[in-house]
């Protein structure tokens, strides 16, 4: 080779470098990089559609806690384990006294409570700085997420008893501050409310069918401040803003108690504010999965099915009175039934024309198989479950009684009760529960009944009530009675009665109001019975100071329906009642002082 | 740039003399294909030698002198003036000063190298039954700790660590396949000539921010000029577990110790007397009939599911064919594999197929073109191992697996409807998992001036993957009445589900090299420069309402309401890079790198890092004052390093955090007016400060071969600090449920010893080889978020407050959250109750508590250690985390803790205290032995790692936890505490237990919490490989046509030697799939 062709060869091989740099100099954009599936912050809030889409973030936080692998504890429903109406399968560590600062129960509460109070603060902040919508919308959404922080926030204080107080975004070393009293943050809950309610952009309330429907009213905000009133004792101004909710146009559903709860009537004048539910995945309700049972739809394992991880207690279905008014006593129906020990009850609630096998079986456990009516024991027992307050077979599944669950052969079977439950196929159809080795009541409220109500165990469709207008006149009824006005105290709480179908209050001497104290048990108790699974009940009692006295008496725990205990419940200290600053918060953030007994 | 002008000045001399010499290359067994001939002086004049070791080569310069090399031979130079035709027997490498060591962007003489590097030859791996590269480094060289962390086919690659954990991210080393960023795994073991691994910054420098964790060359395969060859590899192999977990099998049991939790605790016996005689009958006569018609084992089933699931041999198949050759203008290699492993679990198997061609054409002197083309498919059985797995330990005995075709169902009355048949997650999906690689590589190198020379290198990879599901419908019988409780699911209740997931990567890499020799000196210089491009994006459906369970595609389902999702994410880096090597006289040697990386990880203004390294070296054995010691050492090198290298991944995952420094909204749902309705909210909080990790490395290393060659030795002495540690460390719960935002947070800084040691000898006809390699690394977290600081200080009130900033200044990692991260401390070190020891005297002698008087070993066992307990609360005294004494709560076989911060409350978060361990070993070792006598060898592998701790109390194995559905595991169904405090003389009450009481219910907060009770020492020593092999002489092999047959037995995984409780401390400290023993044999043929 010569040197021309040696040139001629390191030319070429020049120009292919020059070709090769140029190649790489010319995608200037390459490290310009931007994610496909997300808004940057830098962008975000700056149409109109990313408003929109922002305030539906803030909302989204109710529904934080629903989980797909097991009951979370966290759902509103879910925290009715924790009080009067209601028993978590196991127990938990609240009602076991193994509740510590570290648990998961306080850290998790807190961190989702606060999660809604960063997307509101930065939607508040935001929404004023950037947004281009209109002035009118820009206005209501600020009052919507001013009720939502106001609602966080009311949470918050509900069990943590004063709570430091963010209402602008802040930075991740930000979190530096003390807590505020319980009564401080009343204030601002109130503040809020307040704003919420002179925003002259936010209806009064939505129709039903309203393409807004589910977005915060003004009706909501004066049933929530009417309720933080409440906890202020501050009657009089709770009471005003209770009637405020009524003249919204909010009023109780006529069509039955147990059709409330139904998605037909999910928008009825009754429901104030609620979670929206729709079932799709990631939209919907799980209150039928952790409180159906085994028969709760589904034509096979693929479909799911009921884990009742939720019992009603029994003292729950005992306080139901009878539908004229009188106290259920058990010992009108099987006497002596009250004074027998606990674990020799089951007699009365086995099924009629036991094996013998089962009644050798039953005699072992040391049941007196004398007091047994082979062909009567059924009906016996349902004396129990009949002629009393319409509200008892709305919202629990009674011994006897049957449920409309999923279907065999191609139909919707209605499965019964039984004990003990032996089959649930045709023709037989015992009701299968997930713990059917042991007898409790179970839920039939919020679980959907039938194939045509749902389509999946993850996702139901009905939406869940926050707050409704029952709960609304029960608070108003507390209201008057605290300022000592019996009489339209007792008219508020009729309203509810007169629609469950239950003797009037002052109607009969066993509904006779015996002055203030007497009604103020009355209205708990019809609190109790009317809003059962609803999230509501543990706060009232945590609010009243009834919680040991009515959840942790003798006999306590996790109860069949006889009473016979399956987990004993155990007070660990007064101090429960208000829930530890979670621990690693308290590490964090050294100026948190924890509440006392943790 | 300097040194780009710096090459062209230097002048080229050409001139020619044509003088063709012929010769054959031979080795004491005969014939010797493939050593390479170069004419001294005129490197780019060089040939190979053919199959039958023959050679030609026309001379060109005039130095007269033939360089004649193979790798594992010593480098001859043979003079041929005057001769035509020469015969050369070349002797096998006994020094190895002429070992050359590919790095990163070359390769080196290892005499030569100032960086610390560990080389391994493909001949290391051959013949083993191994499925995957990772997996197969254990114990081959110091400093490089390999973990196979599974034994699931297709998920059996190991987890590397090269000097410890430098990073609380990923620690994974960057894996480069001939010069291309790439997966291991994806590598065909029997392609591999060799594999570097870069282990300090002046060999990793020049991969600049990649190489953090250090570095992984792999060279695959050339052709060699010469006749072709065809070799076949096969290997035949039996797997089989080498661990499994050990559960109580005997139903009957099971339900007394469930309901023995059950009495512990004061809640209700779950199983009834009724149904535990059923078994005990039962188990009187296993193989009569029972009423249903079915022997008595399957209706009152006793099942062992680890058994059942790994109780089968299975049989690892792996075919290798290569076609070796080419001429003076092209040269090529080309392979093609097949690996079957069906896997030890049903529906598990794969089957991979790899094809390689490597073909590499002299177009004319100055123009080399090339190919690196790699395509290979794999396809995984369905098996849902992870929730096999995951339902392993939440299932009982009481059920009977699979009877006659049939699954079976929990007779039990007392099961939850939920029992978990676990031979339903393994065969209940059928569908399609199939990943596909295609990679290829086009070069070009020219020589463009003498010395200069310039390669330009394109590389495509594109990875995808298909995957389908359906259902394949299963009915469970009941097999004790013959009833049928889970029927077949109709059609229009099962879903079928697809996904397509993509990944690709653009590379473009050029370099320009210059060598040149003035005198004594060498000098070489690089410059170089890369772009990088990576996109992942997947699609995924499912559909529901199949008209028939065969007809399963997302388009003849009827349901209309479709799941459709899909997701994008990419990355890219572009970098400049340059090195220079200066040697004078193979003596003293200097190297300098510089690399300049910027990556689309980092807001603009802080992507770019700049990371420079020097090493020296200085060769002892060439000075003048050694010359005497030349018979005794051959190699005496020093040599010392210094450099910056960095890491932009900021997640275990690698692939997670490409937007990191963004604050960005996502989509979440929520409806109106039952209407669905998107928002969008902040789940990761942004951090635009973010910037690269900077790891420091300093290395001083000792390179030895003494004893004429019989001995080798290699020292390394390291430092290793790494800075601005991308962690994402817990922010406070007031800020929400968002994802904590990444941070340049800590620096950490590992300091190690690697010392490698071989010794090679001959007894007789005996050859044998001795290596061992050790290596100590020890961890510190230097900087984090602050000092802790703990103690009592005095309010305003005079109290004494115990206060603690651990929170403040400290966190754990979702990885190990009982470990935690803090200065002075190693990483993820484990923080943990101790549990009390006491002296058992219980009071002082004035009546009053001994609050040192308890329970010697932390159990509550008798009435007078629940006394004491009692007594010390009236006291004023408290336990935690539970408190209140009840069988529910605090009780007989309970643990309590030590009241380590004197608070006078036993187990509260205070009372938490260091460990000093943590779950990464401080040593790691290898030692292989290797004897070839006559045509036979041996050789073994063994591997080990100490200085490990697990903390391992999972439930329903290692755990006194029981709960409905839940496995409990045979070490603690024989061994724990027992005691009935109604009545003391019970028969079955055993105080003396090692472990606490069972305990009912899936919450226990006060015995089964993590603290030292239950830490295990993980250490392990494994024999991973053994093979014998016997090659058949040249003549016996040639009259079946082949110039080489070897046949061979080998074993991997053979033994294991730990203490550790559970599985295997090498898969990890819970529950999953086990390595595998293999028992194999094979044979190597070459026409």
């Amino acid at each position: 080779m010569n040197m021309n062709q040696h040139i001629y060869t390191t030319k070429k091989a020049f120009m292919i470098l020059i070709a090769a740099i140029g190649i790489c100099g010319c995608k200037k954009d390459l490290l310009n990089t931007a994610p496909y599936d997300s808004v940057s912050s830098a962008t975000m809030w700056t149409s109109d559609n990313l408003t929109d889409l922002g305030v539906t973030g803030v909302y989204q936080t109710l529904r934080l806690g629903i989980a797909n692998s097991g009951a979370t504890e966290r759902e509103l429903y879910q925290l009715d384990g924790l009080g009067f109406s209601s028993m978590t399968r196991g127990g938990n560590d609240l009602v076991t006294a193994t509740a510590n600062s570290s648990s998961g129960r306080f850290s998790n509460t807190w961190k989702e409570l606060y999660e809604g109070v960063a997307r509101a603060n930065d939607a508040i902040q935001n929404i004023a700085d950037r947004s281009p919508s209109s002035p009118e919308k820009k206005a209501r959404y600020i009052a919507e997420c001013k009720f939502l922080r106001a609602y966080f926030y009311f949470r918050l204080n509900q069990v943590f008893k004063g709570v430091p107080v963010y209402l602008k975004p802040t930075a991740v070393n930000g979190f530096t501050k003390e807590r505020e009293t319980e009564a401080k943050v009343w204030e601002v809950v109130v503040t809020d409310l307040t704003d919420a309610i002179n925003e002259a952009n936010l209806p009064l309330k939505y129709a039903k069918g309203a393409s807004q429907y589910g977005h915060v009213t003004k009706g909501a905000a004066y049933a929530l401040r009417g309720k933080a009133y409440l906890y202020q004792k501050k009657w009089a101004e709770a009471a005003a803003d209770f009637a405020k909710v009524k003249d919204a146009g909010y009023s109780l559903f006529t069509g039955g108690y147990k059709a409330l709860f139904k998605e037909a009537n999910e928008q009825s004048d009754e429901m104030i504010f609620s979670m929206q539910n729709i079932a799709v995945d990631g939209y919907g309700s799980t209150t039928q999965w952790y409180l159906g049972n085994r028969e709760s739809f589904g034509s096979g394992t693929a479909a799911g099915a009921g884990w009742n991880s939720y019992y009603i207690s029994p003292s729950l279905v005992d306080l139901y009175e009878n539908a004229d008014g009188t106290k259920f006593n058990w010992d009108n129906v099987i006497p002596g039934y009250s004074t027998m020990p606990v674990n020799q009850r089951e007699v009365y609630f086995l099924r009629n024309n036991l094996t013998p096998a089962e009644m050798s079986t039953f005699a072992a456990k040391g049941l007196n198989m004398a007091l047994y009516l082979p062909n009567g024991n059924e009906q016996r027992i349902k004396m129990a479950y009949t002629n009393r307050d319409s509200r008892l077979n709305a919202t629990v599944i009674v011994p006897y009684s049957t449920y409309l669950g999923r279907p065999l052969n191609g139909a919707d079977q209605n499965y019964t009760m039984r004990w003990p439950a032996n089959n649930d196929q045709i023709p037989v159809l015992d009701l299968f529960s997930d713990s059917r080795t042991q007898l409790f009541y179970l839920y039939r409220k919020f679980v959907y009944e039938g194939s045509s109500e749902i389509i999946n165990r993850q996702y139901g469709a009905i939406d869940f009530p926050i707050i409704r207008y029952a709960d609304v006149l029960l608070m108003w009824a507390e209201a008057l009675n605290e300022q000592g006005l019996t009489g339209e105290a007792v008219n508020k709480v009729n309203e509810v009665r007169a629609r469950a179908g239950i003797a009037s209050l002052n109607s009969s001497a066993a509904t006779q109001v015996n002055g203030q104290t007497d009604l103020r048990e009355r209205i708990r108790n019809e609190r109790r019975v009317e809003l059962a699974g609803e999230g509501i009940s543990y706060f009232d009692e945590l609010r009243w100071g009834t919680l040991k006295e009515k959840v942790f008496g003798p006999g306590s725990g996790v109860n069949q329906v006889w009473g016979a205990i399956t987990v004993p419940y155990v007070w660990k200290g007064d101090y429960i009642t208000v829930w530890p600053i979670p621990q690693t918060e308290i590490e964090m953030n050294p100026n948190l002082k924890q509440n006392p007994g943790w | 740039m300097i040194i780009c002008t710096a090459i062209f000045l230097l002048p080229g001399i050409v001139s020619a003399q044509n003088k063709l010499i012929t010769g054959k290359i031979k080795d004491k067994d005969g014939p010797l294909p493939g050593a390479g001939i170069t004419e001294k002086g005129m490197e780019t004049n060089a040939t190979l030698t053919d199959a039958s070791g023959n050679f030609k080569i026309k001379l060109k310069g005039n130095s007269q002198i033939l360089v004649v090399r193979n790798i594992g031979y010593q480098t001859q130079e043979i003079d041929v003036s005057g001769k035509t035709e020469i015969s050369i027997t070349l002797n096998t490498d006994s020094k190895g000063l002429d070992e050359v060591v590919v790095v990163g962007y070359g390769t080196q003489k290892k005499v030569n190298l100032t960086g610390s590097v560990a080389s391994i030859s493909g001949k290391e791996l051959s013949a083993r039954p191994i499925t995957n590269v990772s997996s197969a480094l254990a114990g081959l060289a110091p400093g490089v700790s390999v973990r196979q962390g599974s034994g699931k086919p297709g998920s059996d690659g190991a987890t590397i660590r090269i000097r410890g954990t430098g990073t609380l991210n990923s620690n994974n080393p960057l894996v480069v396949i001939d010069g291309i960023i790439g997966t291991m795994d994806a590598v065909n073991p029997e392609d591999i000539e060799n594999i570097s691994v870069l282990k300090d910054a002046a060999a990793g420098a020049i991969y600049g921010s990649l190489s953090g964790n250090g570095v992984i060359l792999i060279t695959t395969k050339k052709g060699a000029v010469g006749k072709n060859s065809v070799t076949y590899s096969g290997v035949l192999s039996f797997a089989r577990p080498s661990n499994l977990p050990d559960f109580v099998s005997d139903y009957a049991r099971f339900m007394q110790l469930t309901n023995e939790s059950a009495r512990n605790m004061g809640v209700s016996e779950v199983y009834s007397a009724a149904t535990i005689q059923k078994w005990q009958e039962a188990d009187k006569n296993p193989d009569g009939i029972s009423a249903s018609g079915v022997p008595n084992y399957v209706a009152y089933p006793n099942t062992n599911w680890a058994d059942w699931m790994f109780g089968k041999n299975q049989v690892v198949q792996n075919h290798n064919v290569s076609l070796n050759g080419g001429t003076e203008k092209i040269t090529y290699n080309i392979s093609a594999g097949y690996l079957g492993n069906k896997g030890i679990m049903d529906n598990t198997g794969l089957s991979k197929y790899q094809f390689r061609a490597n073909i590499e054409s002299k177009i004319n002197k100055f123009i080399t073109l090339g190919t690196q083309t790699f395509i290979s498919t794999q396809s995984i059985g369905k098996a849902n191992t992870d929730n096999a797995f995951n339902y392993l330990w939440q299932t009982t005995p009481g059920i009977y697996p699979i009877y006659e075709g049939k699954y079976g169902f929990a007779p039990a009355v007392e099961e939850p409807v939920t029992n978990n048949n676990i031979l339903t997650y393994l065969n209940g999906t059928g569908g399609r998992n199939k990943e596909t690689r295609i990679n290829s590589t086009l070069y070009g190198i020219f020589n463009i001036y003498k010395g200069l020379t310039f390669e330009t290198k394109v590389n495509y990879q594109d990875r995808y993957q298909e995957l389908s599901s359906f259902a394949l419908p299963i009915e469970r019988w009941d097999f004790s009445t013959n009833t049928l409780k889970t029927p077949l699911l109709a059609g229009s209740d099962l879903t079928t589900s697809f996904e397509f997931n993509k990944n690709y990567t653009l590379t473009f890499d050029n370099v320009l090299r210059y060598i040149t020799k003035i005198g004594d000196h060498d000098i070489s210089a690089m410059v170089g420069y890369n772009q990088f491009y990576y996109d992942y994006y997947n699609l995924t459906g499912s559909k529901k309402g199949l008209i028939d369970y065969n007809i399963t595609t997302p388009g003849s389902a009827t349901d209309i309401s479709n799941a459709v999702g899909g997701t994008e994410y990419d990355r890219s880096m572009r970098s400049w890079f340059g090195r220079a090597n200066y040697a004078y006289k193979s003596k003293y040697l200097l190297e300098g790198v510089l690399r300049y990386d910027a990556s689309s990880k980092f807001a603009p203004e802080n992507r770019y890092g700049f990371y420079p390294s020097f090493s020296a070296g200085w060769r002892i054995s060439e000075e003048d004052f050694m010359k005497g010691m030349s018979d005794h050492i051959q190699n005496l090198k020093l040599r010392a390093s210094w450099g910056k290298v960095g890491n932009n991944v900021m997640s275990a995952d690698d692939n997670k955090g490409n937007y990191d420094y963004m604050a960005t909204y996502q989509k979440v749902n929520y409806s109106y007016n039952n209407a669905s309705n998107s928002g969008l909210a902040v789940l990761k909080i942004g951090n635009n400060l973010l910037q690269w990790e900077t790891t420091t490395l300093a290395n001083i290393g000792l390179d030895a071969t003494i004893f004429k060659g019989k001995m080798n030795l290699g020292i390394d002495l390291y430092n290793k600090i790494t800075d601005d540690i991308l962690t994402i460390p817990p922010i406070p719960l007031t800020a929400g449920t968002a994802s904590a935002p990444t941070q340049n947070t800590a620096s950490m800084s590992n300091k190690g010893v690697e010392i490698a040691l071989g010794w090679k000898d001959k007894i007789g006809q005996v050859e044998y080889s001795v290596t061992g390699n050790f290596a100590y690394n020890y961890n510190r977290v230097t900087k984090y978020k602050g000092v802790l600081s703990e103690g009592y200080t005095t309010d305003a009130n005079g109290n004494s407050i115990y206060s603690s900033n651990i929170g403040l200044v400290s966190s754990s990692t979702d990885a190990i959250p009982d470990g935690r991260i803090l200065e002075g401390h190693t990483v993820s070190e484990y923080y943990l109750l101790n549990p009390y020891k006491g002296n058992g005297s219980y009071k002082n002698a004035d009546g009053s508590v001994n609050k040192n008087g308890g329970p010697k070993d932390g159990m509550i066992r008798t009435p007078a250690d629940l006394d004491w307990v009692k007594s010390m609360i009236a006291a004023g005294y408290k336990f935690g985390p539970v408190g209140t004494v009840g069988k529910g709560q605090l009780y007989y076989g309970d643990l309590i803790y030590a009241d380590e911060n004197g608070d006078g409350t036993y187990g509260n978060n205070a009372d938490k205290k260091f460990t000093g361990t943590s779950t990464t070993p401080k040593y790691t070792f290898g030692l292989s032995l290797a004897a070839a006598w006559k045509g036979f060898d041996f050789s073994m592998l063994w591997a080990g790692s100490t200085g490990l701790q697990y903390l391992f109390n999972q439930s329903g194995i290692n755990s006194t936890r029981t709960n409905l559905g839940n496995a409990i595991g045979t070490r603690i169904a024989n061994d724990h505490y027992y005691y009935n405090d109604a009545n003391p003389n019970d028969p079955a009450n055993n105080i003396n237990a090692g472990l606490p009481r069972l305990k009912w219910g899936s919450s226990d907060s006060q015995t089964n919490i993590p603290s030292t009770f239950w830490l295990y020492n993980a250490s392990y020593l494994k024999l991973k490989n053994v093979q014998i092999g016997y090659s058949f002489s040249k003549q016996l092999a040639g009259k079946i046509g082949l110039s080489r047959l070897r046949v061979f037995l080998t074993g991997e995984n053979l033994l294991m030697i730990t203490k550790y409780p559970g599985l295997d401390p090498e898969v990890g400290i819970n529950l999953s799939y086990p390595t595998m023993k293999q028992f194999a044999a094979g044979l190597t043929a070459t026409f």
